[in-house]
């Protein structure tokens, strides 16, 4: 029977395996780098947000009114960019695009939220994950091109600088909807799923409800090989 | 910003921004470009009045003092020459600085509550105060007038003399002018000159004399008198200037659908889960943690 400092001490370093009762999903720099990512993401929203409308004017009090949030979105912007890059690349690997992950941008994602949707292929990472990636990753991209605009618009022209503000506002919103349903899912639709991504592990009855197919390959495979 | 006047419009404001007191009549400035000598006494005038910092003069390989407009220097004679259709030679001079539009680009596109204000004599200015000179201002703008101020940190522009004007002077580019090419008073009374101007140059072979008073921006709180008038380029003016498209799809269409759109999603998620509830884990929902 693994003990509990045992199953932590494991996560700092592996992923993928079982560790007793639970299984390690995120090892520790894996889960920092999401935590790092999404704290520039709130500092970026929250000092951007009433930047973007004054209906959100109340979130600049917390960082200390409209002009702190200037001096701060692009900064916090380009720690969110970076953060991207970085978690762009450690996943990638977990990120290959399957035969069926495409039906995912399609109904494939409506009958999963109708939870009439059980695959037994899936693997660590399900189409609608995936595309969430590669479309957060565009969107960090988009970010961040437009926000240099907006940042320096006295080096662009007229045309350039209106192209600027409508890309950076239109990428925001998507990634907004995509963070509500990212949060949604992982706090309140899936219960049992944050803990992947705090503590780092997760049941066994999880992963075979969720990724029946990740399961086979961390449990039961290593099993029939050993 | 002066106290006396009251506010007709005022950025990132609900309903507009309007304080609702004291009428005033709508004020402008006249320039006549054809009486113009490009003497550039409006542009001392201009930096002594407003205490602006000595810039110095850049060769642009004309008399014209600069490129273009600073942060530290809100008036520029833009001096261009030019060749008219039959040949003939122009040598063409017109006072460039805040228009004073009465649908102001700049302020439709500034997101800092208050940091742009259209009183209700018409005059646009910028409130130090609540600018936060992150420049959107520049993008809303048709006329390229603003600036950002490195030392400040703000926006700045012509005032066309608020401080004066709020105590009955008229602006200190208009006191300094030699000839007469600037003047000041109503917008009535500045548009009815203008048209008595350009009767007068019409009649004396400038068939295509204008008062520039463009109505894409309802308007301006400059009026010009333009010699060319089927060429307004050639003063560095755009033929038809607007609130840019793009300053009116986000400001108008793209952020109230975001909104919407975000606050659906939420409001989505919560009816999901009312609806289809959570998936729950099987059997070994080891430990009952989450």
């Amino acid at each position: 029977m693994a003990t509990p400092d045992l199953v932590f001490d494991r996560a700092r370093v592996a992923e993928d395996t079982l560790v007793g009762e639970v299984i390690i999903r995120h090892r520790l720099s894996t889960r920092v780098i999401h935590w790092a990512v999404a704290l520039f993401f709130f500092v970026s929203l929250v000092s951007g947000a009433p930047i973007w409308t004054p209906v959100f004017g109340w979130m600049a009090s917390l960082l200390g009114g409209l002009n702190v949030c200037r001096v701060i979105h692009p900064w916090a912007g380009l720690l969110f960019f970076a953060g991207s890059v970085l978690m762009f690349v450690r996943w990638r690997g977990d990120m290959r695009i399957e035969p069926g992950d495409r039906q995912w941008l399609g109904l494939k994602s409506v009958r999963y939220m109708d939870h009439k949707e059980a695959d037994v292929a899936v693997g660590k990472y399900n189409g609608g994950q995936k595309l969430f990636f590669y479309a957060a990753a565009l969107g960090a991209l988009g970010l961040l091109v437009s926000g240099i605009v907006l940042w320096l618009p006295m080096r662009f022209p007229q045309l350039v600088r209106w192209v600027g503000i409508l890309l950076h506002d239109a990428t925001f919103i998507l990634f907004a909807i995509a963070v509500v349903f990212h949060i949604y899912l992982a706090v309140f639709a899936e219960p049992r799923t944050l803990r992947a991504m705090t503590r780092g592990t997760v049941t066994k009855g999880w992963a075979r409800l969720h990724h029946p197919g990740w399961y086979r390959e961390v449990v039961e495979e290593p099993r029939e090989r050993g | 910003m002066p106290q006396g006047l009251a506010i007709r419009r005022s950025s990132a404001s609900l309903w507009g921004g309007k304080t609702g007191l004291r009428k005033l009549p709508v004020v402008a400035k006249y320039i006549d470009t054809t009486t113009c000598i490009g003497c550039k006494a409006c542009e001392v005038a201009c930096q002594e009045w407003n205490d602006l910092k000595v810039v110095p003069t850049q060769q642009t390989g004309s008399y014209q003092t600069m490129p273009s407009l600073t942060a530290d220097y809100w008036n520029l004679i833009k001096f261009s020459e030019r060749e008219d259709k039959d040949g003939g030679f122009l040598w063409l001079m017109r006072k460039d600085q805040c228009m004073h539009c009465e649908e102001p680009g700049c302020l439709a596109a500034c997101p800092a509550p208050g940091a742009i204000v259209q009183y209700e004599n018409g005059i646009v200015d910028v409130d130090p105060t609540c600018c936060i000179g992150c420049g959107y201002c520049i993008s809303g703008c048709p006329f390229d007038i603003p600036r950002f101020d490195a030392g400040t940190a703000k926006m700045s522009k012509c005032t066309l003399c608020v401080d004066r004007v709020e105590v009955g002077q008229g602006p200190a580019c208009v006191k300094a002018c030699p000839t007469g090419c600037l003047q000041f008073g109503t917008k009535d009374d500045m548009v009815a000159i203008g048209q008595a101007r350009v009767e007068q140059l019409k009649a004396n072979g400038l068939s295509q004399a204008t008062l520039y008073d463009p109505p894409g921006v309802g308007g301006t709180g400059v009026v010009t008198v333009l010699g060319h008038g089927d060429h307004p380029e050639w003063y560095g003016l755009p033929r038809d200037p607007h609130v840019p498209w793009g300053v009116k799809l986000w400001k108008q269409v793209l952020r109230p659908l975001g909104m919407l759109a975000i606050f659906g999603s939420v409001l989505g998620a919560f009816g999901h889960f009312m609806t289809r509830g959570p998936t729950e884990p099987g059997e070994d929902a080891e430990r009952g943690d989450a």
